[in-house]
């Protein structure tokens, strides 16, 4: 890696908002379930560290891109949504044309609050559907059913918001494929800009884990968990999305460039409880995050919702720990992250040029150049290819 | 002067693990002041860490405890621990013919154990006065009458004569010293007699060469003595002779009774062998003491490190092992799967286990083992005849007439109502039925003749879990003979691992076969290709497996937080990756390379 590899100011920026009704039977992220008051609370708490990072120098680029992720963002209500994205705007630059995310569930949204959401500035709406069967989305433990679901998306795309995308998920124990592609079909009739289209990870310590776990409900076969992954593929594909990475499909131009940002292993800020950020060292001293000798820094904040509000009370940044990383930490992270893209990613070096052909070879990455990508049956094994390439 | 023979009395303690041996050790230490209260650590006499950890004893030790008895005299008590386990059984016997008594001691709530048992019956084959103690009587759940009991039914010592100790309170200790002296008889034998002084144990000094440990018989030992080791033929003159208090005391000499050290300026472990008789070299005692073996290696195995940068420091390893370990031999190796090792031989599996956990721990080394093996002899069309101690050194069957496996006296005492089970368990082994004997109380003796290579992998775990841990057993090589043997080849994608080769009777071949492709699809990832496993004999397939290629890895979702998580599940797979051993295209983990232990029969 050169000089010029070094990590550039941070452009993003994302936002937690960690509030749910309830935890979701395969949620395993830092999410707090309570009332107003914390929120309140919090997005004072949040504010106040919005405002010290704002000023400091790690904030000298416009940003491009803002997201706000949870937890239920949408359950703030659009009076403090309004009120943070002010503070946002009012805090950093906003780049013209910046993309603002928000993530939303189909519980919160009617056509009156969409459009709230268009006027306060949201350019992106984000629907975790995830089901269109009613007994999966309770198995799921979602709040919302199926009509809803579909409901709330027609909603948002005659909100005014841009963009709109939403969340499915597949191999779910219990659902047939059937079904699944069924419910696909339904989202795909509305014509999302964008379909993020994931497997049900069985996270430990979640209960659809240990439904699983304890046998009451049988693990979905990898073929079948294989099937559903292709077909869906496919369905996507004839709809006119592209898969840009993995489990991401969308109109051309409609992709999340928050996202793209991380995966193109780019910088980024981030505010609240359990969030990671990413910095050069320039931009990471100025945060005030240990010196050493690293190129780049990882740094994440309290994950508890009321821990995180009480040490900014306190006047800590909020900040839990951070972690250096090496040149070569930097390429792992880059290979790894980059691969997961159609466009794939730029490598260096004869020994992973090598590998990549001998992989070429079997039909599971394409090198041009320096460039190298994953062909759809690669992204099926992708995480055994990187292996392959950085133990080369 | 020394101590009147008639006042001297050896001893060893007999116990099964965790009642309480140690413990009871180190309260006659501290009873006798040998060691002082302030000085004490826990299992005084366990001084590797592998033993403190393990709660076993591998080494032997010997502690001279001055006491003044109720009589007023004093008295010199050598206390001389013992090893534990089937793989050091000779070791043992040799400690306890060091002996005229033992203390045998049993948990109050447990009662006797299988191991207690097989080392109890040794001690009585050599005609040592046995003292039961039963400890931990401060228990809850002690049953002292229940099992004084048992002693009387399984051993056949009278119930009234069981001491009753509890060695962590201190409670009953005295009795046991007091028994020691009264109840133990004194060593026998004639100071003015030829030297006859048995080795029960050595060990290497950096400092001063090979310590060997002894029980002298008959005659004197003592500085500038010349003597000759009966079998091993080395003469030697002795530089200083000393006894352990616990710590290296030198005396002026060893007469007849006595137990201590000698140190000689021996710089191998191999001229000082446990078993051999030390006599003067001018003039020697016309007959060793009974009992000597050769201690040889029964089993072989190849040790090749994961990392091949790493090969000078095994061997650098091995050499500092050997040095305190007699039984341990070995031989460079080469290996087209493993690359640059060592065959090695071993007395069995545990010692195997031991050499390996303290490569692995005492010199940081990352191991791969291979199947273990016993050594076979190989009659060719030329006349010749080879010995092969590694399936992979068989020659082409078209030179091979014959191959002689070797053969073991196998002698299993065990409670009567197991017997059934244990001989089921040696006809399944190819065992051959010899003799069978009731003796005293409830035990039995079997006699059975059966391929070594049969007993080495799970035998003495299943002779356990048969007897429900009652029976023990012992055994000594017992010749060759001509069996229909093959060899064993496993092959990976069309490649034969030459690591993974094994000889098996013909009539098993398929069965073990079958089990060893199995167990070996479990161990071995899926890879990107479909990977077929194979089992063959002189290239006939007999057995096959098929590892499916992987059809999904990845990760559904990748987004900001999971990065650094990420990042360290990739780095610590890389490292696993680069620790699997490649034949051709398949990575291959190392348990896999040890499969053949792991498969059920």
């Amino acid at each position: 890696m050169t000089a010029e590899d070094c990590p550039a100011p941070p452009r993003s920026l994302y936002v937690h908002l960690p509030f749910c009704r309830r935890r979701c039977a395969y949620c395993d992220f830092a999410i707090a379930v309570s009332g107003p008051d914390l929120q309140d609370r919090y997005l004072d708490a949040l504010l106040g560290e919005l405002h010290s990072v704002s000023r400091s120098a790690a904030a000298v680029e416009p940003l491009q891109t803002v997201h706000l992720g949870g937890g239920t963002p949408s359950l703030l209500g659009p009076e403090r949504l309004e009120r943070l994205i002010e503070a946002v705007a009012a805090g950093f630059s906003l780049a013209e044309g910046c993309e603002v995310t928000l993530e939303a569930n189909p519980e919160e949204v009617t056509p009156a609050v969409a459009r709230e959401w268009a006027r306060i500035g949201i350019t992106r709406a984000s629907l975790g559907i995830q089901s269109l069967s009613d007994p999966t989305l309770r198995w799921l433990g979602r709040g919302h059913d199926a009509e809803l679901g579909l409901s709330a998306l027609g909603w948002l795309r005659e909100s005014g918001i841009p963009q709109v995308s939403c969340d499915l998920i597949f191999a779910i124990p219990g659902q047939s494929t059937a079904a699944f592609l069924d419910g696909l079909d339904r989202v795909l009739r509305l014509q999302p800009d964008h379909l993020s289209c994931y497997e049900l990870t069985l996270e430990p310590g979640t209960t659809t884990r240990r439904l699983v776990d304890s046998g009451r409900y049988p693990p979905v076969a990898e073929a079948v968990a294989l099937e559903q992954l292709r077909s869906a593929r496919a369905r996507l594909l004839a709809a006119g999305l592209i898969r840009y990475e993995v489990s991401n499909y969308s109109r051309p131009g409609c992709e999340s460039r928050h996202n793209l940002n991380y995966w193109r292993g780019g910088t980024y800020l981030a505010l609240g409880a359990g969030a990671h950020g990413f910095l050069g060292r320039p931009a990471a001293s100025a945060l005030g995050l240990p010196e050493g000798g690293g190129v780049g820094v990882r740094y994440w904040h309290y994950r508890d919702a009321a821990t995180y509000v009480r040490v900014l009370g306190q006047g800590s940044s909020g900040i839990r720990d951070s972690e250096e990383l090496d040149d070569s930490q930097l390429r792992l992270e880059r290979l790894a992250l980059g691969l997961r893209l159609t466009e794939g990613v730029e490598v260096a070096g004869a020994q992973l040029l090598a590998a990549s052909r001998r992989l070429a070879a079997h039909g599971w990455l394409e090198v041009e150049g320096e460039r190298v990508r994953a062909t759809p049956e690669g992204m099926e094994i992708l995480d055994r290819l990187t292996l392959e390439l950085i133990a080369a | 002067m020394g101590t009147p023979t008639a006042r001297i009395r050896n001893f060893s303690i007999i116990a099964h693990i965790d009642h309480g041996k140690s413990t009871l050790a180190d309260r006659l230490l501290e009873a006798t002041g040998t060691v002082a209260p302030r000085e004490m650590t826990e299992q005084v006499l366990d001084t590797m860490d592998l033993e403190r950890e393990r709660g076993i004893t591998i080494k032997a030790q010997a502690v001279r405890m001055p006491y003044r008895a109720a009589d007023g005299l004093d008295y010199e008590l050598n206390l001389i621990d013992t090893p534990g386990h089937v793989d050091f059984a000779y070791e043992v016997s040799r400690a306890l013919a060091a002996c005229e008594g033992a203390l045998l001691v049993v948990d109050a709530s447990q009662g006797i154990e299988a191991q207690t048992l097989a080392n109890v019956y040794k001690a009585m084959e050599l005609n040592l006065e046995i003292v039961p103690v039963i400890n931990k009587i401060d228990l809850p759940q002690a049953e002292p009458e229940r099992v004084a009991e048992e002693v009387e039914s399984v051993i056949g010592i009278p119930r009234e004569r069981c001491l009753l100790v509890s060695a962590r309170t201190g409670q009953g200790v005295a009795a046991v010293l007091e028994a020691v002296v009264t109840q133990l008889p004194a060593p026998v034998g004639d100071d003015n007699l030829p030297l006859r002084a048995l080795i029960f144990d050595c060990k290497y000094d950096a400092y001063r060469g090979v310590v060997v440990y002894v029980r002298v018989f008959e005659g004197r030992l003592g500085a500038g003595t010349q003597i000759r080791m009966m079998a091993g033929q080395g003469t030697f003159t002795v530089d200083e002779v000393g006894c352990f208090r616990p710590g290296m005391e030198e005396v002026p000499e060893l007469a007849a009774g006595e137990v201590g050290y000698l140190i000689a300026s021996i710089r191998n472990v191999r001229d000082s062998k446990v078993g051999d008789t030390i006599t003067e070299a001018q003039r020697p005692a016309t007959r060793a003491l009974p009992g000597y073996r050769q201690a040889s290696p029964m089993v072989w195995a190849g040790l090749f490190p994961v990392d091949s940068d790493d090969y000078p420091d095994l061997k650098e390893a091995l050499d500092r092992l050997q040095l305190n370990d007699a039984a341990l031999v070995f031989e460079p190796e080469t290996s087209a799967a493993l690359g640059f090792g060592f065959r090695c031989g071993f007395l069995g599996l545990l010692h195997m286990e031991i050499v390996q956990e303290r490569l692995e721990r005492e010199f940081d080394l990352e191991l791969i083992t291979t199947a273990p093996s016993v050594a076979y002899r190989v009659n060719l069309r030329d006349g010749q005849q080879i010995e092969i101690d590694n399936p992979d050194q068989l020659p082409d069957p078209s030179q091979v007439i014959s191959i002689e496996e070797p053969r073991v006296k196998l002698e299993v005492v065990t409670p009567r109502e197991y017997l059934g089970g244990i001989m089921e368990l040696c006809q399944e082994r190819r065992g051959e039925f010899r003799h069978l004997e009731y003796q005293v109380g409830d035990r039995a003796l079997l006699t059975y003749d059966l391929p070594l290579g049969e007993i080495i992998h799970d035998f003495y775990d299943q002779l356990k879990s048969r007897s429900r841990g009652y029976a023990s057993m012992d055994y000594e090589l017992a010749g060759y003979r001509a069996e229909q043997l093959v060899k064993l080849d496993v092959l990976v994608a069309g490649n034969s691992v030459d690591a993974l080769s094994t000889i098996v009777h013909r009539g098993q071949a398929q069965g073990q076969g079958k089990r060893l492709v199995r167990r070996m699809k479990e161990v071995i990832p899926r890879q990107l290709f479909e990977v077929a496993l194979q089992a063959a004999v002189g290239g006939k397939v007999v057995a096959r497996e098929t590892i499916p290629a992987l059809r999904k890895d990845v990760l559904a979702k990748c987004y900001g937080g999971d990065i650094t998580r990420k990042r360290k599940l990739l780095e610590k797979q890389r490292e696993g990756k680069q620790r699997m051993k490649r034949v051709g295209s398949v990575e291959i983990p190392q348990e896999a390379f040890m499969a053949v232990l792991t498969i059920d029969r």
